[in-house]
């Protein structure tokens, strides 16, 4: 066990102390937690007054050291459990949490289980930081803990990181890569959360169990958000556009086919957001599921049919290799969706086609181009989706939507 | 709710019954959906037609297209605040790209020039650097007209010129007229949209949006409202009072009704009274001018403060929307008697000007040396006093007001004060604990502070009051948007829960003309030399606080008559 040790690197902007660490047991972490806080709070009962201090409300100064008492208060809104299958993941999990440390002041748990068939152990890092903004007088603290374990503890994550919650805080399970939905492992640490975050897009094989998994964790009541599923916003939103357009509202009651072009950059086909998309218009349309979608025998297509009232609405998934650029390696990648209504002798088609990193959405009605609209995509980076699922904790009862049509669209693969 | 859901879809407001508008989507929630049944009567938003796949995405905030027409658009206010929040609602992403900006005015400008004169501003004034790449796209949408308010002639090629742009950029229809003019312009353009048929809703939507002030006294603001109503509806018209756009001034509603605790103690029986500041440090600051026609009363006191006081004071809305929400916060305004006696106005109101003196670190002269302001000025720069709010919940309990110029500090805070514990059971504390406050600060440094008592450690039984201070920005740090940007993108959204309603702007006055009134009958009297006999004066000093106007040292909490009022009650203003 060693001693906590404060530094104060002084700026002119932001004050920021700091604390670390290190620890061998959880009950030694906590205690070095307890000693960090109750160290900072005697530090701010000498420190002179800070912006946001207050008197009291007749302006009467206190008796014996003619000012106020301060309680030193950390808001935190939330407590982030990190699994981090492989080291690197760890590192650039840190330093996510790092920087949207001071958006969502919060106590960070990154595990980082090591070799199961090793010994047991348990290594922990303990980073604690203050920023007291010399502007607004706001002072945010944030805990990171970086926890390895090694050995059969690494199969019990769940009962490391119960003692490290903050009481009564939500708490929200990211995982990186690709979880083991079905592992005792994942179930107890989902059910000791309120929230999971994944990304279906780093999902195994064609990502069809990654989808059950998702709606297995959200029908337990837990909100579950997916960074695939964030990625597709701006393709929802083009082709949602498009349906503002006075002539086409009407029409999306009229759909008669749906395609789906994705990514196949190498042998993984991978439907998991395509699956979501064509779930979500689903959903939003009304639309059943009339045919699964089955793997076409003489070509690489992926074939099923919705149903809406009476009419069947076949959809037709292409995994699609040329002329994606070094940006589009991803498999799985939406590259082009194309929704063509039929009303009468009026055909409407709705297109939203990734270029680069542009989608550009068009509206045809009746041959005549009628609505247009581009948009660009976000670079990836996991920051700015990690930032907006701890902005909404809440469920996405959207999403729940897609994800269960999205499911059932590939019972059968 | 059924009504909206099956009908066919129609892009004109007029084909669309009156009523609940149709507006409910997946996701939308059960609970809700029987409150739309429920509620018979509100301001129509029902001109969107549907589109399901909008549900959850951005697009649920993004208007439709629509044309901004700015009335003074050369203006100061357009220069600094319209102009720059359409641009980063642009840059946001949240205006559809169709959208376009109309700017009117006197000047004779082309449209390369008052684009020009829009990337001035823009670079001016915008809380975010220009980008070249948007600002290319954004100004092929600005256009500029240029005509008289009064001239109807110039209305009717503003009318061609607006279906020009409405065709060139596909529109639908849709026009927000924005009055970014002064005051006196207002009926004119009213009067001449109407002329011309702009104010009709036949292919999309026509809204207004009038910024304050809306009057000068009870009798202009009747006249003003008649002149716009005698033209559009109610539901176009969106008067804007900037503060209301604040996001803590919204985060008060959450906090009053988003959390349990608080509204079982929010009344009679647990809080003893309310007090609100609105202090600035800052003088007129060269608004002479401006500020001789208005003083505290008209310019904080009606809107701001008022607007703070019924937020605090209403009744839980039956909904969070725009006509459940105004209808509470009337009714706290017509809660307060609007009858002022001369009795009255002496023993509950205060009147300041601020005289020379130390602002923080620097000498500043008196209110009437200011610039453009008369030597013998009996214009108010602080107010304050005591209202009750005359109903169930709140009777007996004052809610102390005050407002002005050139105090300490700009500081805007509502404190709740909670009555004492019943008993004292810590006799031999040296301290006994100050009651409960809960402070919320709207400005600087957001947030909320509680105030409660605490054991000092080891100490016998010594009791002291600590603050358990909540910074908003600590929790969710993150950059809000400009009031305007806010208040644009609702009027455009049809969204009018932060607009003043014509009944909250007379019932606002109400409360404030005769107050105004009276202080000018007694400069009259005193100017005349028929002031107050000395036995009223007497009188005055025995059940009031004066009728003249009281000096305070500029950097000062206002005049010792302000004080006074709340310590005769056996209260004293909290220290900002």
């Amino acid at each position: 066990m060693s001693i906590p040790t404060a530094d104060h690197p002084a700026t002119l902007e932001t004050t920021t102390t700091r604390w670390h660490a290190r620890s061998t047991s959880i009950s030694d972490t906590v205690h070095q937690l307890a000693l960090i806080w109750s160290g900072a709070a005697r530090e701010s009962q000498t420190a002179p007054a800070s912006a946001t201090e207050r008197a009291d409300a007749h302006g009467r100064a206190t008796p014996d050291e003619g000012r106020d008492v301060r309680v030193r208060m950390r808001t935190s809104v939330l407590t982030l459990v990190v699994v981090a299958g492989r080291p690197e993941i760890a590192e650039r999990a840190m330093s996510i949490v790092n920087a949207l440390a001071s958006r969502h002041p919060s106590r960070a748990i990154v595990l980082s289980p090591g070799d199961p068939d090793g010994p047991t152990t348990f290594d922990a890092h303990i980073y604690a930081a203050c920023h007291l903004s010399a502007l607004s007088g706001a002072e945010v603290c944030t805990e990171e803990i970086l926890v390895k374990t090694g050995g059969e503890l690494s199969q019990h994550l769940a009962t490391v990181v119960a003692p490290l919650l903050i009481h009564d805080l939500p708490v929200v399970l990211w995982w990186p890569g690709d979880p083991p939905f079905a592992s005792r492992h994942f179930r107890d640490l989902a059910a000791a959360s309120d929230g999971l975050l994944v990304d279906s897009g780093s999902f195994r094989d064609d990502g069809s169990g990654g989808l059950r998994g998702m709606s297995a964790v959200a029908e337990d009541g837990h909100s579950v958000h997916d960074i695939g599923w964030m990625r597709l916003s701006l393709w929802r939103e083009l082709l949602a556009g498009l349906f503002d357009h006075p002539l086409l509202t009407g029409e999306l009651g009229n759909a008669r086919q749906l395609r789906l072009d994705f990514a196949r950059p190498g042998s993984a086909v991978r439907i998991s957001k395509a699956a979501c998309f064509a779930g979500w218009l689903a959903a939003m349309l009304n639309w059943r599921i009339d045919k699964p979608l089955r793997a076409d025998s003489d070509s690489d297509r992926i074939s099923g049919a919705f149903r809406h009232g009476r009419k069947v609405i076949p959809v037709e998934f292409r995994p699609v290799r040329a002329g994606l650029g070094p940006s589009m390696q991803t498999a799985g990648s939406l590259v082009r969706v194309e929704l063509e209504l039929a009303h009468g002798r009026v055909v409407t088609r709705a297109r939203v086609t990734r270029q680069a990193d542009h989608l550009l959405a068009t509206a045809d009605w009746n041959g005549a181009q009628v609505a247009r609209r581009a948009g660009r995509l976000e670079p990836f980076e996991e920051a700015p989706f990690l930032a907006e699922s701890l902005d909404r904790t809440a469920h996405d009862p959207i999403f729940e939507m897609a994800l269960d049509r999205a499911v059932e669209l590939t019972a059968s693969l | 709710m059924a009504a909206g859901k099956t009908a066919k879809p129609s892009a004109t407001a007029e084909a669309r019954p009156k009523g609940p508008p149709a507006r409910t989507q997946p996701g939308t929630s059960p609970a809700a959906r029987s409150r739309d049944a429920l509620h018979v009567y509100r301001a129509d938003t029902s001109t969107e037609p549907e589109n399901p796949l909008r549900a959850g995405t951005r697009l649920e905030r993004i208007p439709q297209p629509c044309i901004l027409v700015v009335f003074g658009a050369t203006g100061d206010l357009a220069q600094r605040k319209i102009l720059p929040a359409i641009y980063n609602l642009r840059r946001a992403g949240l205006l559809p790209p169709e959208s376009a900006v109309l700017g009117f005015s006197r000047r004779s400008l082309s449209d390369d020039d008052y684009r020009d004169l829009a990337r001035e501003a823009i670079v001016a004034h915008s809380r975010v650097p220009l980008e070249e790449g948007i600002w290319d796209d954004f100004a092929e949408s600005i256009h500029y007209q240029q005509g008289e308010f009064g001239d109807r002639p110039d209305f009717k090629v503003l009318e061609e010129r607006l279906e020009q742009v409405d065709a060139a950029r596909g529109t639908h229809g849709n026009r927000l007229y924005y009055l970014a003019t002064p005051p006196s312009a207002y009926t004119q353009i009213v009067g001449n949209l109407g002329r011309v048929g702009l104010d009709r809703q036949q292919e999309g939507w026509a809204r207004i949006v009038i910024e304050k002030p809306f009057g000068h006294d009870l009798g202009s603001a009747r006249d003003l409202n008649d002149a716009v109503m005698g033209v559009f509806d109610e539901s176009q018209v969106y008067r804007i009072d900037h503060y209301l756009g604040k996001e803590t001034v919204r985060n008060l509603l959450v906090f009053r009704f988003g959390n349990g605790i608080f509204e079982p103690l929010w009344n009679r029986r647990y809080v003893d009274h309310v007090q609100i500041t609105v202090g600035e440090d800052l003088g007129v600051e060269g608004r002479g001018e401006f500020y001789e026609q208005a003083g505290a009363s008209r310019d904080i006191l009606q809107n701001h403060m008022l607007q703070l006081l019924s937020l605090v004071a209403m009744e839980p809305p039956i909904a969070f929307e725009a006509d459940a929400l105004r209808d509470e916060k009337v009714r706290v305004l017509r809660a307060i008697d609007p009858s002022w006696t001369a009795a009255r106005v002496r023993g509950q109101v205060v009147r300041g000007q601020y005289s020379a003196g130390w602002s923080a670190d620097h000498k500043v002269v008196g209110y009437r040396q200011e610039p453009e302001v008369p030597p013998d000025s009996r214009v108010e720069t602080f107010v304050s006093l005591k209202l009750e709010v005359q109903n169930w919940r709140w009777a007996d309990v004052p809610f102390y007001l005050r407002t002005g110029k050139r105090l300490p500090k700009r500081a805007t805070e509502i404190a709740i004060h909670f009555k004492q514990p019943p008993l004292m059971l810590f006799r031999d504390a040296s301290t006994n604990p100050e009651p409960n406050l809960l402070a919320m600060r709207i400005q600087p440094d957001e947030g909320i502070l509680l105030r409660f008592a605490a054991k000092v450690p080891e100490l016998g039984l010594d009791v002291r009051s600590v603050n358990m201070d909540f910074t908003y920005g600590t929790s969710f740090m993150k950059d809000a948007p400009e009031a305007y940007e806010t208040l644009l993108l609702d009027a455009m959204l049809g969204d009018a829960s932060l607009f003043t309603r014509a009944d909250e702007v007379e019932a606002a006055w109400g409360i404030v003309s005769p107050i105004i009134d009276q202080w000018r009958e007694w400069d009259e009297a005193e100017a005349d030399g028929t002031g107050p006999s000395e036995e009223e004066v007497a009188g005055t000093l025995a059940d009031g606080l004066g009728t003249g106007i009281c000096a305070y040292d500029a950097g000062t909490w206002g005049p010792a008559a302000a004080d006074e009022l709340i310590e005769r009650d056996g209260r004293r203003w909290r220290r900002l």
